[in-house]
């Protein structure tokens, strides 16, 4: 019991001392309030921003629509990532044909930043979610790409062998037992993929888009709300550990190899 | 002592067809420079319902041997056929138990064990029960809702007989499946699958380096060479069962398989 309560606290106590030294910072006056607000003032941007009513405040009750729109174009995304991502990295992690064509195509896409294909997107795509998504998808589809590859490409042969003699067919095989074994290195790369594609998000809204979490963030600055900017970011980081939560959740729900392996 | 060993090559239980027949199989791998061959022109027979044991030490080819039976690698040359059909590829009536642990790990035994019913023609056909049925079979009852790595090497490999013997394979191959465990378990093992072995009829092929396991299991041993890739020798192990180790003639067949190998 003891255990259990220090497991659910432990991971509370770095953001509760910057909380605290915040707190003090700000109380002693150490920080002018225009380089930091005050963390009251954030508590009452961030309660207004989530459950104020519009109208009340300039960014009155808009985190829903923002978190909605922000959501919409992270998941696309990222879907579209996986949906890429997992089945090239499974084929080529298990066929040297296929990883001999790709592989120098994807890593040399990969040397190339993000940032650079923005003014691209935005001829192809105009502003909006469109480009939005391509960038995310992009910047998310290297991580589960590479994870995957290097999961399929270290699943140990007996276990296919044990397979073959069992009478698995080759479609039946890559899906009862390639991707289970695999199923630890496509967590990781899931879980490395959604955490950049929230970055990569920033850089897609920078673009002039009315909302999200982070065109708040930018129009905000426009307007030397700072408390705005803070509570954005903080907003960011809480949505971003929660959606790496659901993620690991959702995966050991749906496949017993992602619960049951300790690798 | 040596006197009253019988031997007559392959002699036990023939019949006018042979139930698997290897004939002049060599095998070298593509890989090593000067082409060795691991497998040099390798025949013989082995009849339905008989335990044969393919006795050499480590690195003779044996093992070789029995991934061209399951069907894991294609031999150079020469042909096997399972009751008269050329094997290609591997398939459920060619079923292996592997000397390391190949049980699925993300799956409880049971799991483990039904996977093998939900694959190939099998799919669906078998009732559930008989997985608790097999788990009983190998005396596990009980563990099933197990996952692999909670259980010890012994219980594992006894999952793998269960796995393999609910396909009811045509012959069971074995390679060294108890060579990682310790003397107690392998002992235990060896008793079960004489057990199994009697009860179905099941004809196994079963590789080993031990001495005693082969004299303990075997109706015949085919014993390798140590480097010329051969079969050296075959020796009809002509012993009640069950057989006792601590015997004058178990000792003179040990005995005479140590000659063999050296």
């Amino acid at each position: 019991m003891a255990g259990e309560g220090r497991d659910i606290l432990l991971p509370l106590l770095i953001p509760a001392l910057c909380l605290t030294a915040w707190y003090v910072v700000s109380e002693t006056g150490l920080v002018p309030v225009y380089l930091m607000p005050h963390p009251e003032t954030i508590l009452h941007a961030g309660a207004g921003y989530i459950f104020g009513m519009p109208g009340e405040g300039a960014y009155a009750g808009r985190f829903l629509n923002n978190f909605a729109a922000s959501l919409t174009r992270v998941l696309l995304g990222f879907a579209l990532a996986t949906a890429l991502g997992v089945p090239l990295g499974l084929l080529s992690g298990r066929i040297t044909l296929v990883n001999r064509l790709v592989s120098a195509t994807v890593n040399g896409l990969r040397a190339v930043p993000g940032i650079c294909w923005l003014p691209l997107a935005m001829i192809w795509f105009g502003i909006g979610i469109k480009t939005t998504v391509f960038l995310v998808a992009m910047a998310a589809f290297f991580p589960i790409y590479l994870n995957t590859l290097t999961g399929a490409r270290l699943a140990p042969p007996i276990y296919m062998q044990a397979g073959a003699m069992l009478g698995v067919s080759r479609l039946r095989g890559v899906f009862a037992i390639l991707i289970p074994l695999a199923m630890p290195n496509i967590i990781a790369g899931l879980r490395l993929g959604l955490g950049i594609s929230w970055a990569y998000l920033v850089l897609g809204e920078l673009t002039g888009v009315p909302d999200g979490l982070r065109a708040v963030i930018m129009d905000a600055r426009m307007l030397g709300r700072i408390d705005i900017i803070v509570v954005g970011i903080l907003l960011i980081a809480v949505i971003g550990r929660i959606c790496d939560r659901l993620l690991f959740l959702a995966m050991r729900l749906c496949f017993k190899s992602a619960g049951r392996q300790l690798r | 002592m040596t006197s009253n060993i019988v031997q007559i090559p392959g002699q036990v239980g023939r019949t006018d067809r042979p139930f698997l027949e290897v004939s002049d199989v060599s095998h070298a791998f593509a890989w090593e420079g000067d082409g060795k061959a691991v497998l040099c022109n390798i025949s013989f027979t082995v009849a339905e319902g008989e335990l044969v044991c393919l006795l050499g030490r480590s690195g003779c080819g044996k093992s070789t041997l029995l991934n061209i039976l399951a069907g894991f690698f294609v031999p150079t040359s020469g042909r096997c056929l399972l009751q008269g059909k050329p094997i290609s590829g591997p398939g459920p009536d060619r079923c292996v138990v592997f000397q390391e642990d190949a049980l699925f790990p993300w799956l409880t035994l049971r799991e483990n064990i039904a996977f093998a019913l939900k694959s190939g023609d099998l799919s669906g056909k078998k009732p559930v029960g008989e997985v608790d049925r097999f788990l009983d079979l190998v005396g596990l009852d009980g563990y099933g809702d197990y996952l692999p790595r909670e259980i010890s090497g012994g219980m594992k490999q006894r999952v793998a007989l269960a796995r393999v013997l609910i396909r009811s394979p045509r012959i069971l191959l074995m390679d060294e499946p108890f060579g990682a465990l310790d003397a107690q378990s392998r002992e235990a093992s060896q008793e079960l699958l004489q057990d199994l072995w009697r009860q179905r009829a099941q004809t196994i092929l079963f590789v080993t380096h031990d001495v005693q396991e082969a004299v303990t299991l075997a109706d015949r041993v085919l014993i390798f060479g140590q480097d010329s890739g051969t079969i050296q020798e075959e020796l009809v192990i002509a012993l009640e069962r069950p057989r006792d180790r601590a015997s004058e003639l178990f000792q003179a067949y040990c005995r005479r398989l140590r000659q063999g190998l050296r």
